[in-house]
């Protein structure tokens, strides 16, 4: 019984999670890009828990907490504070539009499947079917920095790459070392704390956080 | 417990120089921090290679063998010098006003040199992803600490894609833990158990890991194409962080893919990772030469000219063979005295003329005459004449490149040719002519561009003779690397 929900139920979170990657794409209130995050972020804790529960390991039971903790209420709570400070409620239209950006991410999932198969086909465990659906997050989290203006949305895709990234290890291998995991958190943190800071300079030296109005760095 | 000290002297240096208010203080501890650790790790990898061993510390968690031995030793001398030189260049670009820039620069310089140590004396290949990328995390104000919209822009690119970037090298990592937990049975994360079971991996799951690490910390090794925050971050950066980007930390992004390299040549033969590096080696010598020809910012000519010599190391590696690779870490070596020698003499030049732009800089011999007489011999020795170390190194791995892979040996000397015109003539515009009138004759850092003649002295006896402990300490970190 178990055994034949388990898999089903890792697709379905895994889906879930790919899911408000594609929202951030249509989204356009800084607000509730944020919260995309977190609901993106739930989703994966989730799933962390369940393999945790499913596999009786205590030290993945630990990272799925600390995970939800940190990227669930700490990160977004960080990026609700920068929205209010800098006033700015709606982001500006992207480098690409919405239907355009959709269609593209929908390449990318399709890539995604054909990059992983060799990991799809090679893997015994029971999660190895939705690899490539976290491979997707991935790749969108990365299309999404490339393709939208404002920092912050820019630093929310990126984050939505590496929550990509922890899927993809939880699903492949049932997650990392410890150490290693509790070392990526960190710089997970502080990197976030490092971007925080860049939205506030970009914000009083160019009087926007629009990353467009940089490029005078050229050749 | 050697490996444990030399950790600690940076981290608990740059956590006190977070604390400390007086200044004189805090450049004592920089300093003493930083020649402490060169002597620390010159304990450590001459322990390693007089016993042609490795040193282990933390249960396993820290391992140098003789690769990391070579890397602990550029990391720590090169960091010493910068230190040293940093002390003056800092008192000259921030006065008492900007006290609280100048104490961020010795602090995280600290922070930055433990990263770089952490992440090659480290046997866990997780431990090391981790440490590389707080080597972004450690340096990212440093290149925005001027402050200006330029050096923003660059740190906030910089940022991004290293970040991306260094991403992709972990879902390759995370692949390669996968190989190895499948292959071998056990968990094997750390480098060693991977390297022993590497005949056993799946060579598929290999190959796919293979390519997200090469683009992962090529990123950070500033490959071409993934090289477009390189020229930003090292020229906006203060000169002696600069030093140690060019000149150490791409090294460091180099050595993960060496490492990684190791195993997958024993996996999946040479050729695989023969043929994309030789590809990406390439690209990045072409790109380099295409903007180096037309550069009017001296520290972008030398921040693409790292780029350039990143390709020349990877064409090495990708020539393969014992004298391709022997070729390619004698480069790493070389590489780093003459580009972080020439990073701190820009910004010497720099504070003098207050611009980076080639066409405002004239009359440097005139002006400065030691420091334009220094600057003009670390180009020399850059763009591979002898009698300097480069010099032997490119044409090591050029003769190993003529043995496996003539047409791109061929086209990369080409290339290093426009990369030699396109050098000199901006570097002749910068050191002739008349200096501007109301320039003050004499040299804007004197006793801190001292420790540059260590720089010299050693890239001289790389360039005149192949002294037999370099030599020795090359062939057994080849020896780690084989199987």
């Amino acid at each position: 019984m178990v055994i034949e929900v388990f898999p089903k139920l890792v697709n379905l979170l895994a889906s879930l999670a790919l899911g408000t990657a594609f929202l951030l794409i249509a989204r356009r209130d800084l607000r509730g890009q944020v919260r995309l995050f977190a609901a993106q972020s739930f989703f994966v804790s989730i799933l962390a828990l369940v393999i945790a529960v499913f596999s009786s390991s205590a030290e993945l039971f630990a990272v799925g907490l600390g995970l939800a903790l940190l990227k669930v209420f700490i990160i977004p709570a960080i990026f609700n504070r920068a929205v209010f400070r800098i006033g700015l409620q709606r982001s500006v239209a992207p480098y690409l539009g919405t239907p355009a950006a959709l269609l593209v991410s929908g390449v990318l999932v399709a890539t995604a499947f054909y990059v992983m198969a060799p990991i799809t086909a090679s893997n015994p465990l029971p999660t190895a079917d939705a690899v490539p659906i976290a491979f997707s997050g991935v790749l969108i989290g990365a299309f999404i920095t490339v393709i939208r203006r404002r920092a912050l949305t820019q630093i929310l895709g990126f984050l939505m790459l590496e929550n990509g990234i922890f899927l993809l290890a939880l699903l492949v291998t049932y997650g990392v070392p410890f150490i290693v995991e509790i070392g990526v958190f960190l710089d997970v943190l502080v990197a976030v704390l490092i971007m925080e800071v860049f939205i506030y300079r970009i914000k009083e030296n160019f009087d926007s956080i629009e990353v467009g109005e940089m490029g005078r760095l050229k050749g | 417990m050697i490996l444990v000290t030399l950790l600690l002297i940076p981290a608990l240096a740059g956590g006190s120089i977070a604390l400390l208010r007086n200044r004189f203080l805090i450049e004592v501890i920089h300093a003493f921090a930083a020649l402490g650790a060169l002597g620390v790790g010159m304990a450590a990898a001459i322990t390693v290679w007089r016993g042609n061993t490795a040193i282990e510390g933390l249960d396993h968690l820290l391992r140098a063998d003789a690769l990391s031995a070579l890397m602990v030793t550029v990391v720590t001398l090169l960091g010493a010098i910068s230190a040293i030189y940093g002390l003056g260049y800092i008192r000259a670009e921030f006065d008492a006003s900007h006290f609280k820039q100048a104490r961020m620069f010795f602090s995280l310089s600290q922070v930055f040199i433990f990263t770089m140590l952490l992440a090659v004396t480290t046997d866990n290949l997780g431990v090391m992803w981790v440490a590389i990328e707080a080597t972004t995390l450690a340096t990212v104000f440093l290149v925005n600490l001027h402050n200006t919209q330029n050096s923003l822009e660059a740190a906030y690119k910089y940022l991004i894609l290293s970040s991306v970037g260094i991403a992709l090298a972990f879902i390759g990592t995370v692949l390669m833990y996968y190989a190895g937990s499948v292959g071998s049975g056990e968990i094997a994360v750390n480098w060693t158990s991977l390297h022993a079971a590497a005949s056993r991996l799946n060579p598929q799951v290999v190959r796919l890991a293979f390519v997200f690490i090469l683009v992962g910390y090529g990123t950070k090794a500033g490959l071409a194409p993934m090289h477009t925050w390189l020229p930003d971050a090292h020229s906006e950066a203060p000169a002696p962080i600069s030093a140690l980007m060019s000149g150490v930390l791409l090294n460091v992004g180099l050595y993960a893919l060496i490492r990684f390299k190791s195993v997958v040549d024993i996996t999946l033969g040479p050729g695989f990772s023969s043929r994309l590096l030789t590809g990406i080696g390439l690209l990045s010598l072409a790109m380099a030469a295409a903007f180096l020809l037309t550069q009017r910012n001296y520290k972008r000519m030398l921040a693409y000219s790292s780029v350039e010599h990143m390709g020349i190391i990877c064409l090495g590696l990708g020539f393969g063979g014992y004298w391709g690779v022997f070729g390619a870490l004698l480069h790493v070596i070389n590489h780093a005295l003459s580009k972080s020698l020439l990073f701190m003499l820009s910004g010497s030049i720099l504070v003098k003329y207050r611009t980076t732009d080639i066409r405002r800089v004239r009359g440097l011999l005139r002006a400065s005459p030691f420091t334009g007489g220094a600057f003009l011999a670390g180009i020399l020795a850059l763009v591979g004449l002898p009698p300097f170390g480069p010099f032997i190194s490119e044409f090591i791995i050029f003769r190993a490149g003529i043995e496996s892979n003539p047409w791109i040996a061929a086209i990369g000397v080409a290339m290093l040719v426009v990369v030699f015109a396109g050098m000199l003539a901006s570097v002749n515009q910068m050191l002739y002519g008349e200096p501007p009138d109301k320039l003050a004759h004499g040299e804007a850092l004197k006793w801190s561009i001292a420790p540059l003649a260590v720089n010299f002295v050693l890239l001289m006896a790389l360039g005149l003779t192949l002294p037999s402990p370099v030599a020795e300490a090359l062939k057994q970190a080849i020896a780690v690397l084989g199987d």
